[in-house]
């Protein structure tokens, strides 16, 4: 019985032992299944340039670079094309509005408007699916035609402070770290718009860009001119930036030409008339008879 | 009559095998197509942007070979704008720099060699470029002087424009947003502006009216007409002070004085 009973406790042993090592067959298939190193690698996508909120100046293309991993580029639509969840193109969304398809990994030149805007970009199917989940990237920047960084300032160059005869005068002035741009309408944007004039407190006008500003018929006296640069929207910069002169319009001569002219005639005039009164009043006193004698 | 069974069996399974339903996996592959996702049919494309046209096909591949070899299923895409050949694509976005106007893009597939599908395969749209924004109502306004100001004989017209490009004349008509700015002295035309720089005037004494009003690049009103009327009035030598001229008092002292020699001349030609 013991002789019998212990192959047969050893039958039962490496069963044990069988099931032992098919549950741990078991457990490291349903690891390496739940693994996350064992799961297909997910697509991603990411802007490499430009920064978040970065300023792109002096009206250049803002540059888009974009890496895109586990995830292939291909033209869609190719013949006998069979969709995949790994493969598709970029689909490019300009404040919301979509704008290119992109099947190659490589810099994207976008011409934009001065302004806020917003640059999306998302994976999608090759027959224009987003994935699941959803795999996109954005980023915001700022286009300006002026420069991305410094201090905007303005300085009055002509005409210079004190007299002048003339009415009409010309502003010429000179701006730094600003782009003088025509209003249109459009949104602002950093260190760009344009050029207000105010003659003694009152909006003259706004020259042309890079043009001189022109004030005519100015009153006699002082008359300040300001000179302030405005957004596009015709607010004032934050912090202000202007310029003043302030120019004293001389009137007519005083006395006029005529005047002095006429006023020298009438001395001329005068003094000979005094000479003929004088000379006949002498006369008269050498050829009066002599007084007679008391 | 199994002679006629087995004739009409005959006949059915030609009439199977000639139409392909018996034999599926023999049948043409599907031709290309070709459609315009953007931009949509007749989009303003504002600022004086270029277009940007994205494609897409089908059962074509877009392929940049140049090595002579044609393949009916792969090729590129030929752009014609307003009929003319423009551009050669590989990709399915193409940027076209237009000027203003209407303008219609046709896109077509052609292999490798330059010779178009059989049967061809186009696709078109219309879109309308402008150097004004794309939307936004155009506005206008005279900030100097004011309604009713009191002028020297010469002035400026200071004015602002909204939503609207201004642009030399002799562009295309019906281009929106985009124009000149007309102006009407007295109610009778004096000159356009094609640019927003002040208007500067030399007007007689009196009442005057200028009215400014956009208008299209054929020079017609838009629609709702655009203007802006100002009432004003000149005086020559507004804000000059005068000064007291006695030039007229002093004439007629020098008459006077020439008189008074005259007399004491008569006098003493008389005493002698």
């Amino acid at each position: 019985m013991r002789a019998h009973m212990r192959p047969s406790h050893g039958r039962s042993s490496n069963g044990r032992m069988a099931q032992l090592g098919l549950c741990l067959l078991l457990g490291i298939f349903l690891f390496a299944v739940t693994s996350p190193l064992g799961a297909a690698a997910v697509p991603s996508l990411s802007i490499l340039t430009p920064a978040n909120d970065q300023v792109i100046g002096n009206g250049t293309p803002v540059i888009v670079s974009f890496a895109v991993a586990n995830f292939v580029l291909v033209q869609p639509g190719r013949v006998g094309q069979v969709g995949s969840p790994t493969e598709g193109h970029v689909d490019l969304y300009l404040d919301g509005v979509y704008s290119r398809l992109l099947t190659r990994v490589e810099p994207i030149s976008l011409p934009l408007e001065s302004g806020p805007h917003t640059i999306r970009l998302q994976l999608v199917q090759d027959n224009g699916t987003p994935l699941n989940p959803n795999v996109s990237a954005f980023v915001r920047v700022v286009t300006t035609h002026g420069p991305a960084v410094g201090t905007p300032r303005i300085t009055v160059v002509s005409p210079k402070p004190g007299p002048t005869i003339s009415h009409d005068l010309y502003f010429a002035v000179e701006v730094t770290n600003f782009t003088l741009v025509a209003a249109t309408g459009q949104p602002n944007a950093p260190n760009e718009g344009h050029i207000q004039l105010l003659l003694n407190g009152v909006l003259h006008q706004e020259p042309r860009a890079y043009d001189l500003g022109f004030i005519v018929d100015m009153p006699d006296g002082n008359n300040t001119v300001i000179a302030r640069l405005v957004n596009n929207d015709n607010t004032p910069l934050n912090p202000d930036v202007s310029a003043s002169v302030t120019v004293r319009i001389l009137g007519a001569a005083d006395p006029t030409a005529s005047e002095q002219v006429t006023a020298g005639v009438t001395l001329i005039l005068t003094a000979i008339l005094l000479v003929l009164l004088f000379r006949r009043r002498k006369a008269a006193r050498r050829f009066a008879p002599p007084k007679a004698q008391p | 009559m199994n002679a006629r069974i087995l004739a009409f069996l005959l006949a059915t399974v030609g009439m199977l095998i000639v139409s392909g339903i018996a034999a599926p996996q023999v049948r043409a592959a599907p031709a290309p197509t070709l459609s315009i996702v953007s931009p949509s049919p007749n989009a303003v494309i504002g600022n004086g942007s270029p277009v940007v046209v994205v494609f897409a096909v089908t059962n074509f591949n877009l392929t940049d070979s140049r090595n002579g070899t044609s393949s009916p299923d792969s090729g590129h895409v030929d752009v014609f704008v307003d009929g003319g050949w423009t551009a050669k694509a590989s990709i399915n976005t193409i940027v076209l720099a237009l000027p203003s106007g209407p303008h219609t893009i046709r896109l077509r597939l052609v292999t490798d060699n330059g010779s178009a599908l059989n049967p061809d395969v186009t696709a078109s749209v219309a879109v309308m470029m402008t150097q004004g924004p794309a939307g936004g109502t155009p506005g206008l306004s005279i900030f100097y002087p004011r309604e009713g100001a009191l002028l020297g004989t010469d002035s400026t017209i200071s004015f602002q424009v909204t939503n609207f490009a201004v642009v030399p004349p002799g562009g295309p008509a019906g281009v929106p947003n985009e124009g000149h700015v007309r102006v009407l002295l007295d109610r009778v035309y004096y000159a356009d502006l094609t640019d927003v720089a002040p208007l500067h005037l030399n007007l007689k004494d009196g009442s005057h009216n200028v009215t400014l009003q956009l208008v299209d690049n054929g020079g017609s009103p838009l629609n709702p007409d655009v203007r802006v009327g100002l009432h004003i009035t000149v005086q020559a030598l507004v804000g000059r002070v005068t000064r007291f001229d006695a030039t007229p008092f002093l004439a007629l002292a020098n008459l006077l004085i020439g008189l008074g020699i005259l007399a004491a001349i008569y006098r003493k030609l008389e005493a002698r």
